[in-house]
């Protein structure tokens, strides 16, 4: 367990209080301090990342541990954006208590990437390729988490807009349509990285004489994903699905990732290294 | 010293009560100058609005009774009303009491609508006033400006002006709910009632771009549409009108449906299903109520808008009892404050008196000492000074006790001993 990594933790877990709290309370004083504490576990967040990187001398993207770390830094630098792009802080409420425990468990987990970062990953025809593959695949992920969150928004909203009453929450969702556009941009961004980080995989296996597809769970998911929010994607462009469908659909969505991610651990194949 | 506030409001008086009392800004300025006499009373401000009449006071002496009775005289002679026709719809608050008001006031905590946001701006007109007519001094100053920012707190901590709870702000509530900015959006007006103009009054100064207005009379629909520099449509097109309304809001006199689910559908087809919002404020309905099935689409009927207003003025009564705790917190914040600003003018003049005499003492032995280098003169000074302080350090360590305990007799036999002006530039020498 490294020192750094729980100060981090401790920056996530007040900052995903704070933002909590303010989404109950309204407080803008609240709001400050989250961004406050997120911007500074962040910060360090990457120095640990890079430290790891240069210290191993190896990505730190291996392993269920330095997975989930890494997770996490990308969900904290995609929710950094849409607030930035659409200055809804409500998403905080809903991404960084998901934050907070990802580098807690990243930060009581112990494995043995090094031990069996192996010769595949390493190997130097095309170890390039691996790291890259497996961060494009991360980016696209956290996207279509935020996909999923946007469209829980959009359908608890929907819902009371519906049926006119509303709770507490109501007052602190975004509108409608921010939620929507929220949506519509990220699972844009989440495909194309996804699609990226597909095409990078099949290279790399290729490239070590593997073969493109090895008919791995996780590759079956992924394909299924792919095709899902291309769906989504179509749907949306054609206008015919807005609003509660592609809502749904976003987190049907999210379920055949989390199938993808963790598809390897329950099911074997391919993908597994550890 | 003590702070009065003697006035009423719509709670305990009617309008032909309070229009005979109210103040127009000229005669606010003259009254203000009557009524800041230098006896009784030492700073004055009138806050008088269409739901309330209030005159605040920093009176010279302690007693409670004189400064109402000096306040309520003032407003009899200034108004020219018999006090018996107003007496009994008066409370006056004192110190504490009337700080607290002030701040409720200035918050919006006591106001008709809780939440609206008028009354601050109502409260700087009044200080402003009360700042031309040179009657607002060191305690109201501070009192005022405190109470300024007491409403910014509660306004930004809690969320007591959150929610709309007029049926005209709703549509602007609403629509930002679903659409985010109104900036750009169109509104189709169907029937041209006195609500749907307000209405459509709030969504332009929310951003709204486009006004349509479809009424049976073309005349009625042309002169609303011209108030908005809006368009009126013809009433017989409004389904090709209802695709490009945002937001539609109707109000006719129709008996029948005018929006049918099927011609719903078809608008919201033309839209390419970009979420659409219909509110019905016509009795009988003018929308099929089955059109709030269609997805993306969203209808709110009045009941749905007085229920959720119900609800708002729920939210903002419950946001109320927390904007109460950050009065409370202010409250005895400004009771220390005022202290200090009390004492603080009796602290300085009795360093300075006890230096004057240290420096003149000096000058008058000064030749004997012959010559002395730069150090050594400042080296007596520094001497006389620092025993003169440390001499008047138990005296002002004793008075601040004194203070604090509300010894005020005790302050004044200290102000008396060294023949010290008490808080306020010469005119309330110890007659407290």
């Amino acid at each position: 367990m490294k020192p750094l990594l729980l100060i981090v933790l401790a920056a996530y877990v007040v900052a995903a209080i704070h933002a909590i709290l303010a989404f109950v309370n309204k407080r803008r004083t609240l709001e400050r301090i989250t961004l406050g504490s997120v911007a500074f576990g962040f910060v360090l967040h990457t120095f640990s990342l890079v430290t790891d990187w240069t210290g191993e001398g190896r990505y730190p993207l291996f392993g269920l541990r330095e997975t989930l770390s890494f997770l996490a830094w990308t969900l904290v630098a995609t929710y950094g954006l849409v607030i930035f792009r659409y200055r809804t802080q409500a998403l905080g409420s809903f991404t960084l208590p998901l934050v907070a425990i990802l580098t807690f468990i990243a930060s009581v987990t112990r494995d043995n990437a090094s031990a069996v970062a192996t010769r595949e990953v390493t190997d130097p025809n095309a170890a390039w390729l691996f790291p890259i593959h497996t961060t494009l695949l991360i980016f696209a992920y956290a996207a279509f988490f935020l996909v999923f969150i946007a469209s829980i928004m959009y359908l608890m909203q929907e819902r009371e807009l519906k049926l006119k009453t509303f709770s507490a929450i109501f007052h602190r969702l975004p509108s409608l349509t921010t939620i929507n556009d929220i949506a519509t941009t990220t699972v844009g961004v989440g495909w194309t990285l996804l699609t990226l980080g597909i095409l990078t995989g099949m290279i790399w296996s290729s490239s070590l004489g593997n073969g493109l597809w090895h008919n791995d769970p996780k590759e079956i998911f992924a394909a299924l994903t792919w095709l899902l929010y291309l769906l989504l994607i179509l749907y949306r462009a054609s206008a015919g699905w807005r609003g509660r469908r592609a809502a749904w659909m976003g987190v049907v969505g999210f379920a055949l990732v989390l199938c993808t991610f963790f598809g390897t651990r329950l099911l074997g194949g391919y993908h597994v290294f550890g | 010293m003590s702070i009065v506030l003697v006035g009423l409001n719509h709670k305990t008086a009617p309008v032909a009560v309070r229009e005979r009392l109210a103040f127009t800004d000229e005669a606010c300025a003259e009254g203000l100058r009557a009524l800041v006499d230098g006896k009784v009373v030492n700073e004055g401000l009138i806050f008088s609005t269409c739901n309330r009449v209030e005159v605040v006071a920093a009176t010279i002496g302690e007693s409670e009774a004189d400064g109402r009775k000096r306040i309520t005289d003032f407003l009899s002679q200034s108004r020219c009303v018999a006090q018996e026709d107003f007496q009994s719809h008066l409370y006056s608050h004192t110190d504490d009491a009337a700080v607290r008001h002030i701040f409720r006031v200035a918050s919006s905590l006591d106001s008709m609508v809780v939440g609206e946001p008028q009354v601050l701006g109502q409260v700087r007109r009044a200080y402003s006033l009360a700042v031309s007519a040179g009657t607002a001094g060191r305690v109201l100053n501070r009192l005022v400006h405190q109470a300024l920012h007491v409403a910014k707190r509660v306004r930004t901590e809690t969320g007591i002006a959150a929610s709309a709870v007029s049926i005209s702000y709703m549509a602007v509530e609403l629509g930002r709910k679903i659409f985010g900015n109104l900036k750009g959006r169109t509104v189709l007006l169907v029937g041209a009632g006195e609500m749907a103009e307000l209405s459509a009054r709030h969504l332009v100064s929310a951003g709204v771009a486009r006004v349509l207005v479809a009424n049976r009379t073309s005349e009625t629909a042309q002169k609303l549409a011209s108030q908005f520099n809006g368009e009126a449509v013809e009433f017989s097109r409004l389904p090709a009108y209802l695709a490009e309304a945002d937001i539609v809001i109707c109000s006719t006199g129709a008996s029948e449906y005018l929006i049918t689910p099927a011609i719903a559908r078809e608008a919201l087809e033309m839209r390419r299903n970009r979420p659409a919002f219909f509110i019905d404020i016509s009795v009988p309905r003018n929308i099929d109520p089955e059109v709030g099935n269609i997805p993306n689409l969203f209808i709110f009927d009045i009941d749905d808008l007085e229920s959720v207003i119900a609800s708002n003025i729920r939210e903002r009564e419950r946001e109320a009892e927390r904007a109460e705790l950050i009065v409370d917190s202010e409250v005895m914040q400004f009771q220390q404050a005022l202290r200090t600003l009390d004492l603080g003018p009796t602290l300085g003049a009795l360093r300075q008196k006890l230096q004057d005499i240290a420096r003149s003492e000096l000058a008058r032995q000064r030749q004997r000492l012959g010559e002395l280098t730069p150090e050594q003169e400042r080296a007596i000074e520094s001497l006389l000074l620092s025993t003169v302080n440390k001499i008047s350090h138990p005296i002002i360590h004793r008075l601040k006790s004194s203070y604090d305990a509300g010894e005020n007799a005790d302050v004044q036999t200290w102000r008396d001993i060294f023949g010290l002006e008490s808080g306020d530039g010469g005119q309330g020498s110890g007659d407290g």
